[in-house]
């Protein structure tokens, strides 16, 4: 794949993660604790790990933080926040993927991704209020993170099957 | 106060019950803390700005100049027409460090009068309690901790029918090139005491006195301060020093608990 | 769907979850039974602390910094009630009732949080 068609590529990944989030942020979940969400920004993620890398993931992700942080407000903090936890996130499933010679199942690995992104955050916002009683909200994300990354890793595996067929990343 | 603040040097000014009752308590703890506390310390007070949201540091000119205006003895009272009159003009009478233990005091005689049995008043760290807890237990009260947050203590006095009164460094405070400036003026120096004591705990059973006599070992020191509290009847101090050291009088050793969760001061016993 | 290998993970998430569930519960559970002090935080210091139980009358208190804090203090419960910031998730996350809850506007740095008093102290003279 040529240059030119890669960033085109990881372009468009970014904005339909930027998309994602978007979405995600109108569908509010009824959770006992803040922070809940579906994680829909983690498909495109995914994908890119898969036809693409580790790195090309992380620059996703880094990217798609700094342009919502940009349209969606929040400043430094809600930036450091979003992008500590997409990158723990990405590194978790590219370790997962690459190292685990395909004995792991995307399912599986995006329930790690799901819920080394919440820890993340938690740890981000430990750091950054200097106060570990933010972690007590830790026990529902890891399960909500559990589901979410489930249903993540199902769409994510039908829509590499279809991409596949594509042959748009050969 | 103020009439009497503004006709100083010029003429006695009418007074009402209370105000001549706590102006007269201010000039006794003058006299007995031998002008270590001084209510007409108001012109250095003024001049500093220490309750005002821009505190300035004077000129050592103008200080010397306002030492002058403090003098105790210049408060003059004719007990018979409820008259007083400050001595020389420009002199200021500063209640602030006794008004608010007075008002604390009122307050409990009006539950009293209701037959109130048992209450706590806090009016800014000033505590006055009437009575025991409802259940028969005495009240436990924490002494800040000077370097801590607001709600650390350094230990623990229980109390029935006490008012327990802290003054600290930590109170106000502003900083001026790297200099920290605390509000407890030395009467005698015109600048912020500096006698080795970053906060005193007065336990008597008139807050009046506990608010009076806190300023007062605040600007007397260690030695001097436990030396007066001694003397007095019925009344214990806590000492904590800035070497973070902790000291009690003698007829607190019983009930104070000495309990530091910061584990940063010492409990000194023996003298 | 799923392969053999992904037990393996799965056997680590469930022993991370457990271990957070013992966590937050003896932290929840230490002092239970003490008065409960919400204590209002701004970029790391301590702005207020509020016996929640020994409140009569509701009141507000406004926090200001990047974006606003509204907060709302009830007998025996607090929470955001507004904020100015974009995510919300401080309004969203409700009354904090119970030792532990905690809920925090990260865009603010405020957080508040609910502790038990350590001590049996009823008052602290300053």
């Amino acid at each position: 794949m040529n240059n030119v068609k890669k960033t085109v590529l990881l372009g468009l990944f970014v904005s339909q993660a930027l998309i994602l989030s978007l979405i995600e942020s109108w569908i509010s979940i009824p959770t006992p604790v803040p922070g809940v969400k579906l994680g829909l920004a983690n498909i495109i993620t995914v994908i890119a790990i898969i036809f693409f890398g580790f790195r090309e993931a992380v620059s996703v992700v880094i990217v798609r933080c700094v342009l919502s942080s940009i349209f969606g407000g929040g400043g430094w903090m809600l930036f450091l926040f979003s992008v500590t936890g997409g990158v723990l996130s990405a590194v978790v499933m590219s370790v997962l993927f690459k190292s685990g010679n395909n004995k792991f199942s995307i399912t599986g690995i995006s329930i790690a991704g799901a819920i080394s992104h919440n820890i993340g955050q938690i740890l981000i916002a430990a750091l950054l209020m200097k106060d570990l009683a933010v972690a007590v909200v830790l026990p529902v994300l890891l399960i909500s993170g559990c589901i979410m990354g489930f249903f993540v890793g199902l769409v994510s595996s039908f829509l590499e099957n279809a991409l596949r067929k594509t042959k748009i990343f050969e | 106060m103020n009439l009497l603040n503004d006709a100083a040097g010029k003429e006695y000014v009418s007074l009402g019950e209370d105000t001549l009752y706590v102006l007269d308590k201010a000039k006794q703890y003058s006299e007995i803390s031998k002008g270590a506390f001084d209510v007409t310390i108001g012109p250095l007070v003024k001049s500093w700005g220490v309750f005002t949201d821009n505190p300035k540091v004077p000129s050592k000119t103008e200080i010397d100049d306002l030492l002058n205006l403090v003098n105790y003895k210049d408060i003059n009272i004719d007990f018979e027409n409820s008259k007083a009159m400050l001595a020389k003009q420009g002199q200021i009478v500063d209640l602030g460090g006794i008004a608010k233990g007075f008002a604390a005091d009122e307050a409990v005689e009006i539950y009293k009068k209701h037959g109130v049995k048992s209450a706590m008043i806090s009016l800014g760290g000033n505590i006055l309690t009437l009575g025991a807890k409802p259940d028969g237990r005495p009240w436990n009260v924490g002494i800040r901790n000077p370097r801590g947050k607001d709600s650390s203590y350094i230990g623990i006095v229980s109390v029935k029918d006490k008012a327990v009164v802290s003054s600290g460094d930590y109170e106000r405070f502003f900083k001026k090139d790297g200099v920290r400036y605390h509000h407890i003026l030395d009467p005698k120096t015109g600048y912020p005491a500096n006698t080795g004591l970053i906060g005193t705990t007065i336990i008597s059973d008139y807050s009046i006195d506990a608010d009076a006599l806190s300023t007062t070992v605040f600007v007397l020191g260690l030695e001097e301060g436990m030396k007066l509290i001694e003397s007095l009847e019925g009344v214990e101090a806590v000492f904590i020093t800035e070497d973070k050291e902790i000291y009690v009088t003698d007829g607190l050793k019983d009930t104070f608990v000495f309990r530091d969760e910061s584990k940063e001061f010492e409990y000194v016993e023996k003298r | 769907m799923l392969k053999k290998d992904d037990l393996i993970i799965f056997g680590f998430v469930i022993i991370l979850i457990a271990a957070s569930f013992i966590g937050v519960s003896l932290y929840k559970s230490s002092g239970a039974n003490t008065n409960k002090i919400a204590v209002i935080i701004k970029d790391n210091e301590e702005i207020k602390r509020i016996d929640i139980d020994a409140v009569s009358e509701p009141m507000e208190i406004a926090v200001s910094g990047d974006y606003s804090n509204i907060i709302l203090v009830e007998k025996g419960r607090i929470r955001f009630k507004d904020a100015g910031c974009p995510d919300r998730v401080c309004v969203n996350t409700g009354w904090l009732t119970e030792k532990g809850d905690m809920a925090v506007c990260l865009p603010n740095r405020t957080m508040i949080k609910i502790e038990g008093q350590s001590d049996n102290v009823d008052i602290v003279t300053y």
